[in-house]
């Protein structure tokens, strides 16, 4: 490698277009996949997937729809209304929350660009000395350094004063009906949540407090069954706190990845005056194609690049395509046909492809045997 | 006919005036209802003209601006409550038109207005102070109550949605708005809905008082003693209309690393 260092390669990779800030949910969905190199960089380097994936005629309908949006603020001020009566509620019957613990703190009530440091004193006089903190902060503004960037996070609430411990609230607008609620959905705010623990916890950390004062359990908060009233539950984030760290690590130690590539390597779009991107589609695809993805299909739920990932791995034939199960399964190999060649013995097995390779062809017989 | 409609022309040349003259006072709250009127004459004048029988309006104009009726709802109330709470009460007791979206832009309006001709009106609908003097976000007051029922400190939501349960509670109403409402306020208090009968049946307005002030003697003390404090700081600290808007934000940093 050359005189650069990580950093400036970072901003090399990105180009002209100013980082792009990380939010809560980016950040959950690097935990998703922690294995694609692909989205690692582009992270890392504050790259803009979204216009990268609309230049190259992929646009994901990714985001957010208004109607959702409208659906779960609305949800979220039922929950907030009245210094938060129905959380209180919750967390009464929940976690045995003393009657005697309702203090709020509006963390909005400061200007915008003082919230961080009102947080901080906030938590830190929580810390210090439990026996006067509040109960509930409302709106507070953390931040997590990610890959030299400040990330700054919103979490719902923070609630503190249940066994001495804070435990952040989410408040999710998908529905708990009879005691379920979607699996998807539900992984995708612990991920969330698990962000906002790990944030807050940093935070403690440089406050010079125990950072387990953070609890592991968050609080989620949902509409239960078809009506609009909230209900609570505790989820346990402690896994996707482990993948959420070593997933961060990983891009602090982005070099490792560099190393790989070519000094002039670039995603930039170059955009021009008018800010649409000027960089021929075939360059900027060739450069993606590059870094190597690890294309599933729950990328179609989290990532900007996803239909550009999924045909590149359509080209190729990948085993990715069939979902992560079935390529754990056939481990090793990596190409849909090549699995087939080697279940009606056209392929003969590589060394360490025995064993697959005797799993497919009994699997074919048995596939024979039953259509015959 | 022509009578009808010269009396609608002139109705609107007033109405137009009217506005022309609000917008020029900046009485937000006034140009918006008198422009309502006017848009009513307008159509009316439309179904005229082309010969159609105006459709019957389908609820009378109200005859209380917003801002009475949001001073209603707080008189009612008694504590400083959320635009949320207002709209819902007013609803139930008062028979209210408002909708949470013309209470928008209220307080700006209140505010202007003083500021432009202080005490020139009976009563003003302030903002609810913050520890920091600060005005707080969504909590509306009414500027004839005491500093102390003014300031919110930690524990004040909780205590002041308490003394509304209360005030909702000791209301007569056959409607069944109130009902669904007090339903609403009483989930949220232990003890206040009969456990036997599950959270579905009408709550008993009794029940709920006893049980609200059960939870409003915990927090009553610590409460008080915070609104002194602030309201203390905020009259020897703030001008009339930083006590009744609050003061501005940056102004006031300094005095949270003080505590």
């Amino acid at each position: 490698m050359s005189g650069m260092n990580t950093q400036q390669r970072l901003d090399a990779l990105r180009g002209a277009t100013p980082p792009r800030p990380h939010d809560a949910r980016a950040i959950a969905a690097l935990a998703a996949n922690p294995g694609c190199t692909r989205r690692a960089l582009m992270d890392g380097a504050g790259a803009d997937k979204d216009a990268a994936a609309r230049h190259l005629g992929f646009p994901a309908p990714f985001g957010q729809s208004p109607f959702a949006i409208t659906r779960g603020n609305v949800f979220e001020s039922l929950v907030k209304a009245d210094g938060c009566a129905e959380l209180l509620r919750m967390l009464r019957e929940l976690l045995g929350l003393p009657i005697a613990e309702v203090a709020y703190h509006d963390v909005e009530n400061v200007g915008a660009h003082l919230r961080h440091a009102h947080t901080r004193a906030l938590i830190d006089r929580a810390a210090r000395d439990a026996q006067d903190a509040g109960t509930l902060y409302d709106h507070p503004l953390l931040t997590l350094r990610i890959a030299g960037h400040t990330a700054y996070l919103e979490p719902d609430v923070v609630a503190f004063q249940l066994g001495g411990r804070f435990h952040i609230v989410e408040i999710k607008s998908f529905a708990v009906i009879d005691g379920q609620a979607d699996p998807a959905a539900v992984a995708a705010a612990a991920r969330q949540a698990a962000v906002y623990v790990l944030a807050l916890r940093t935070l403690l950390e440089e406050l010079g407090h125990d950072p387990l004062q953070v609890s592991h359990d968050v609080v989620l908060v949902c509409p239960e069954n078809f009506a609009n009233r909230p209900v609570a539950t505790l989820v346990d984030v402690r896994k996707q706190l482990a993948v959420l760290r070593r997933q961060l690590t990983r891009m602090t130690t982005l070099d490792r990845l560099l190393e790989g590539l070519p000094d002039d390597l670039t995603f930039d779009l170059l955009p021009g005056e008018d800010g649409r991107p000027t960089r021929p589609v075939a360059e900027l695809a060739d450069a993606l194609r590059r870094t190597t993805a690890r294309y599933a299909p729950d990328c179609l739920s989290t990532c900007d690049l996803c239909f550009f990932c999924r045909d590149e791995a359509r080209q190729e034939g990948a085993s990715d395509l069939l979902g992560r199960q079935v390529r754990d399964e056939l481990g090793g190999v990596g190409s849909v046909a090549e699995a087939l060649g080697l279940a009606d013995g056209a392929r003969d097995p590589a060394a360490g492809q025995e064993e697959i390779a005797r799993l497919l062809r009994n699997a074919e017989r048995l596939r024979r045997e039953c259509l015959t | 006919m022509s009578d009808r409609l010269d009396d609608l022309e002139r109705r609107i040349d007033e109405l137009r005036a009217g506005v022309r003259k609000a917008m020029r006072a900046r009485d937000g709250a006034r140009a918006r209802a008198l422009r309502a009127e006017l848009r009513t004459a307008e159509r009316d004048w439309d179904a005229l003209v082309s010969g159609e029988q105006p459709a019957a309006a389908p609820e009378p104009t109200p005859l209380v601006t917003v801002r009475e009726q949001v001073h209603q709802g707080l008189r009612l109330l008694g504590a400083t409550a959320q635009p949320r709470l207002i709209v819902a009460v007013s609803e139930a007791f008062l028979g209210g038109t408002i909708r949470s979206a013309q209470l928008t832009s209220l307080r700006r309006d209140e505010e202007r207005s003083f500021r432009t001709a202080p005490y020139g009106r009976p009563y003003y609908l302030g903002a609810a102070l913050t520890d920091r003097l600060s005005p707080a976000r969504g909590l509306l007051t009414l500027s004839g109550w005491p500093l102390e029922r003014r300031v919110v400190g930690p524990l004040s939501p909780r205590v002041d949605f308490l003394t509304c349960a209360i005030a909702v509670a000791s209301q007569e109403s056959e409607d069944e708005r109130a009902t669904r409402l007090l339903g609403r306020m009483a989930r949220n208090i232990p003890g206040a809905t009969n456990a036997s009968s599950g959270a579905l049946g009408p709550p008993c307005p009794e029940r709920v008082i006893e049980a609200a002030r059960a939870e409003l003697a915990v927090h009553a003390e610590r409460d008080t003693r915070d609104r002194a404090e602030l309201a203390r700081r905020a009259a020897a600290q703030l001008d009339d209309a930083a006590r009744l808007f609050g003061a501005a934000t940056l102004s006031t940093i300094k005095k949270e690393y003080v505590t």
